[in-house]
């Protein structure tokens, strides 16, 4: 009666239904934005090309930067910001892997919902458990995604030279948009 | 029925294992189908400089970079001079990047009261990724002009004042801490000052940079010299240097034996016996502002 053909409509069925439950969304072009605000010098830049990554089914999320796609309005800015600071050529980008916390995937039509992202954020070769907090929203088919966090250079091994102390926050703030869509 | 079950349960799981969905790991999700892109190398030299010779970087897209340039006496001219110290000459030199390529410039220095008007373009930029290419190769060329007064009761005509540079600056970025340039210039002398001299000289320079820490470099640089010219008395010019970085400034440091600034005096005129500490103490304060975003 149990034939082999059974065996495997059967495995087929629930191996579907396992993929099913495995719904993600991302995106390659989140939006990171940092600012370090000091009152000799206010010093910022942007970057287009996050890529984050959320498993609906179980609230892991994941989100990459690269180090060289941030942009700044000077361009030796850049030049120091990549050679001296974050030394995009050793830990060329920075990353964070977790899992949303009291994730309810079922806010469709809700408003921002403040959610809580805990994890390991890995920037310029040092890792740092992170609670991360932010807010995210079900808009269109979409996970819209917003936080704003603080990076202390010093937790990250980032140094900042004493004639430059004043001109450089000790710590920056960073501002993350990001719209996920299924993939 | 046991067996079924289990066959049943086993195949489902490695078919969800197997599933890209939910065995990897999310990050590599994110790496998935991600291909490198080829990019600039920055950062071969960190200013437009070696020591004296031009180096392959040129200032940003409008930005002015200002540069003050002292070169003291030579060292061993005693405690009385301060070893150099009391005969400062300069060097001021401005010059503008018309566009992240090419760079317009005009300088000044006190040496022979010589004028500078120079062009600098990048010709081709060296880059890292899978189309990468291995080489950056910058284009300099100068006018001098010298602005002497005649000699009592002589004359100088403007075109007796003028010599020119054109030089080639190969260079290779070839770790993240050092950095190599080859530099092949040609100095054209309309008027020479002694019948020893020639009025076309060739030279073949080497540069290099050794990156210490992060805002800090040593930089040497030699040119050997290829046209016949003076005895072998002459000393081609050998220069040692430190590069100090800070924001918007870099601070270079340097002992050489050239007298001059200018490439026509560190490249086609004879310069002091490293050995006798006929050398002198230099000294470049370079600061850019970003004049047009």
């Amino acid at each position: 009666m149990m034939t082999p053909k059974l065996l495997l409509l059967l495995a087929i069925g629930s191996a579907a239904f396992c993929r099913a439950e495995a719904q993600q969304f991302m995106t390659r072009e989140g939006q990171v934005h940092f600012f370090s605000s000091t009152p000799l010098e206010d010093i910022e830049a942007d970057n287009g090309q996050m890529s984050a990554i959320l498993d609906e089914a179980t609230g892991g999320f994941a989100f990459q930067v690269q180090m060289r796609a941030f942009h700044f309005p000077k361009a030796l800015m850049e030049e120091h910001f990549n050679e001296s600071y974050v030394e995009s050529d050793a830990f060329p980008k920075a990353t964070f892997r977790g899992t949303l916390e009291a994730w309810d995937p079922t806010m469709e039509g809700q408003g921002p919902v403040a959610v809580v992202a805990q994890g390991e954020f890995d920037f310029h070769g040092v890792k740092t458990a992170r609670s991360i907090p932010g807010e995210i929203m079900r808009k269109d088919g979409k996970w819209v995604l917003d936080a704003r966090f603080d990076i202390a250079l010093k937790d990250h091994n980032i140094q900042v030279p004493a004639v430059v102390r004043d001109n450089i926050a000790a710590t920056i703030a960073v501002d993350v948009h990001a719209e996920l869509a299924p993939r | 029925m046991t067996t079924f079950f289990k066959g049943w349960a086993l195949i489902t799981i490695a078919w969800c294992i197997a599933s890209p969905a939910l065995g990897q790991d999310l990050l590599d999700l994110l790496n998935e189908g991600v291909v490198e892109e080829t990019r600039p190398v920055e950062a071969t030299f960190k200013d437009t400089r070696i020591v004296n010779v031009q180096s392959n970087e040129t200032p940003a897209e409008g930005v002015m970079h200002f540069v003050i340039a002292h070169r003291f006496g030579t060292l061993n001219s005693g405690i009385y001079e301060l070893w150099g110290l009391d005969n400062a000459q300069m060097r001021m030199a401005l010059d503008y990047g018309l566009n992240d390529r090419l760079a317009v410039g005009v300088a000044r220095n006190t040496y022979q009261k010589t004028y500078e008007v120079n062009v600098k373009a990048r010709v081709l930029q060296q880059t890292t990724g899978p189309e990468a290419f291995p080489v950056s190769v910058t284009w300099y060329s100068v006018a001098m002009a010298n602005g002497l007064r005649p000699s009592e009761g002589m004359s100088m005509p403007f075109s007796h004042r003028l010599s020119y540079v054109h030089q080639v600056v190969l260079a290779r970025k070839m770790t993240e801490k050092w950095s190599l340039a080859f530099v092949p210039s040609f100095v054209h002398r309309n008027v020479v000052a002694t019948p020893d001299e020639v009025h076309d000289v060739w030279t073949a320079g080497v540069g290099t940079r050794w990156k210490v820490a992060p805002r800090v470099s040593l930089n040497g640089e030699y040119h050997h010299y290829l046209s016949k010219q003076f005895d072998d008395s002459f000393s081609p010019s050998l220069s040692l240097g430190v590069d100090l970085e800070t924001g918007g400034h870099v601070f270079q440091l340097h002992v050489t034996n050239a007298r001059g600034m200018f490439e026509r005096s560190f490249l086609a005129e004879p310069a002091g016996k490293w050995k006798t500490g006929d050398v002198y103490f230099g000294f470049n304060l370079s600061r850019v502002f970003t004049v047009r975003d």
